[in-house]
């Protein structure tokens, strides 16, 4: 076993147990902690496989973005500090036993399968190739979805203010 | 290039500056009335109908990532139509709501992604254009700004939907990482039906279950359709659920071919318990929009016959299928909308004697109602009896006889919840009715063009024959 296969293994048995402590935590506030932990694992699967931008990208955007905007509502609509009802023995039994047989489904499917016939071509991951790719119209080029995400973060947009205004008894004018 | 994308993605284009016109008569200094902004806003989604319906070509822009042909061309004017008399009939609700302009850029931005989920070509493209037109519905799902159900619909919307499009992106990553491509026509041609592709198969099949609320994934759409504004609820049972079947269809025949055995057999499992789960809930329900959602659920079990057909006639019944249900159920919803923003009524028990009071409305939801039953002479009988021979496979002779001998059964039950309310309607007696209520011109006229749908359809064959021209099976 080589050293890189070793490293695999210990970030990913960390992404693992962090997303166990997330999920298991009677503090809403601690899980949003372990979870934080576990994104950053992914981050350093992402270093580990050599795709550096995708790797900043993913703390950029989860670790500094998602998670904080996580723990913003939790101190915003929570009692952080309470603990939160003990799950019935039953509820846990279940969930053990899906996720058990969930996760020997996918073992058996993905040994099974073996992504051995897929072409170990080496594939560009500069930023700048990314940069083009993203915003360019010919062969791999990406700019349709991009735009679609355009519409889709003004009507995502559009529509919070909307919700967001209900609280106001008597709305001003030039509300939008 | 540019005359090419500027004709090709036409119907498009003109969703997006109907978006911005409306964006910037909201952040511009000029107050709108109500009225004149409904009524200008009705013109240009008029003009959308009438643009989506000329001038279309074929053609394939962007890499495959976008592509366009007659059928499409025809399914998206379908939505566009669809959506327009959804804007008529909801006239009553919006003059007196004070997010007119918003509710619409929300609408559109939906319908810009559906019409994107169908062009795409691409399973990008396809997710994109599936969230693009979700996440701003469960927004205005909330659009009863005051009342706690809307907020509740949305919020069961958005978790739901957020819950299906993970199934659908763990499934699109299996089939990335098996196949290397994510275009349907190369997925086509690389989906070779290993264990590890039927997985993912089976959890991109549960997304698109998710948004048609296919039994056992239907469990948000009676709260949903409960909660949310009338207006939104016939969007979200007719348009956005007609979208996703569009796309559902194109997707099975084309990209997954190649799983043709594994789909066929869970279509007829999946529309077996849909059919009898959607009527037997649909036969306790005393609240008409629940009741409608569960007959809305039950109509999905009956299309699924039609898609298992995979021949010509499979695509061109569900296309039919979806034409005459927009019409048969948007009049119902006309109907109900209208009494609902009036009156506030919405239980069966409300409508007793309505013929009474109100012989034009009865008229209206009664031809409705006998059309989603499937009577003759109304275009729905056509519809199910065109499905249903889809599904026997004249063509392919592969039926199963056991799945449309119980979709026959299941028929004559839905009869029995369908003429209760009829029967309610015209014979119940009630001490009070509700009061005579004179139609507006807008709703009117949209519960006109839906009856004129429902019967028109059903009688001049060359609708049919037109569409199944346009069709194709594999």
């Amino acid at each position: 076993m080589s050293a890189s296969v070793i490293i695999f293994y210990c970030i990913a048995a960390f992404i693992l147990l962090t997303g166990i402590a997330a999920v298991t935590s009677r503090k809403i506030f601690r899980s949003a902690i372990a979870l934080l932990f576990s994104l950053t694992g992914i981050a350093g699967l992402y270093f580990w496989m050599d795709v550096n931008f995708i790797a900043a990208v993913q703390i950029i955007v989860y670790v500094g973005g998602i998670v904080v905007l996580i723990i913003f509502s939790i101190f915003l609509t929570q009692k952080s500090g309470e603990e939160m009802p003990k799950p019935l023995v039953s509820r846990v039994l279940f969930s053990l036993l899906a996720v058990l047989s969930g996760l020997g489904l996918i073992y058996r499917l993905i040994s099974e399968y073996g992504f051995n016939n897929i072409s170990k071509q080496p594939f560009n991951v500069e930023v700048s190739e990314i940069g083009t790719q993203m915003l360019s119209t010919t062969e791999h080029g990406y700019v349709l979805p991009f735009e679609a995400v355009s519409m889709l973060l003004l009507a995502a947009m559009i529509g919070c203010i909307v919700i967001a205004l209900k609280a106001s008894p008597n709305p001003s004018k030039g509300e939008a | 290039m540019l005359n090419d994308f500027l004709i090709l993605m036409k119907q498009e284009l003109v969703i997006t500056i109907i978006i911005f016109i409306l964006l910037f008569i909201k952040i511009g200094s000029k107050d709108w009335k109500n009225e004149s902004l409904l009524k200008l806003i009705n013109v240009l989604l008029l003009l959308n109908v009438v643009f989506s319906f000329i001038g279309n070509q074929e053609g394939v822009l962007f890499n495959e990532m976008f592509r366009t042909n007659d059928l499409i061309s025809l399914e998206k004017g379908i939505l566009s139509l669809g959506t327009l008399i959804i804007s008529l009939s909801s006239y009553s609700w919006l003059q007196n709501h004070k997010h007119v302009a918003e509710f619409y850029m929300l609408l559109l931005s939906t319908l810009l992604g559906m019409f994107l989920m169908i062009s795409g070509g691409h399973l990008i493209m396809f997710y994109l254009g599936l969230e693009l037109s979700t996440i701003p519905l469960a927004a205005i799902a909330n659009f009863d700004l005051d009342k706690r159900k809307s907020s509740e619909a949305a919020f069961k919307l958005i978790i739901s939907s957020a819950f299906s499009s993970g199934l659908l992106l763990f499934g699109i990553s299996l089939v990335y990482g098996t196949t290397g491509t994510l275009l349907f026509s190369e997925l086509a041609q690389t989906l070779t039906g290993t264990p590890i592709q039927i997985f993912a198969f089976i959890l991109l099949f549960a997304g698109f279950a998710f948004k048609i609320s296919v039994v056992p994934f239907h469990l948000w759409t009676a709260d949903v359709y409960e909660g949310a504004p009338v207006a939104v609820t016939s969007y979200l049972s007719v348009i956005s659920k007609g979208a996703v079947l569009f796309v559902f269809v194109s997707v099975l025949y084309g990209a997954f071919k190649p799983l043709a055995t594994t789909w066929y057999n869970m279509l007829f499992i999946l529309s077996v318990l849909t059919i009898i789960v959607g009527n037997l809930f649909a036969i306790r329900q005393n609240n008409l929009k629940r009741f409608l959602a569960f007959s809305s659920i039950a109509q999905v079990g009956f299309i699924l016959i039609g898609v298992s057909g995979s021949s010509q006639t499979g695509t061109a019944s569900v296309i039919y299928f979806i034409l005459v249900y927009i019409f048969s159920n948007l009049a119902a919803f006309g109907v109900i909308s209208f009494i609902s923003a009036v009156t506030g009524k919405e239980t069966i028990d409300d409508y007793k004697a309505l013929y009474k009071t109100n012989p034009f409305l009865s008229w209206v939801i009664t031809i409705a109602l006998f059309s989603l039953a499937g009577v003759p002479p109304t275009a729905g009988f056509f519809g199910k009896y065109f499905l249903l021979m889809a599904g026997t496979g004249i063509a392919g002779s592969k039926g199963l006889i056991i799945w449309i001998i119980i979709a026959a059964l299941n028929l004559v039950i839905s009869f029995y919840y369908y003429l209760r309310v009829v029967k309610a309607i015209f014979m119940d007696a009630n001490e009070t009715p509700i009061q005579k209520l004179s139609v507006p011109f807008l709703p009117k006229l949209a519960m006109i063009i839906c009856v004129a749908g429902i019967v028109l359809t059903g009688l001049f064959s060359f609708i049919y024959e037109y569409i199944f021209s346009l069709s194709n099976g594999f």
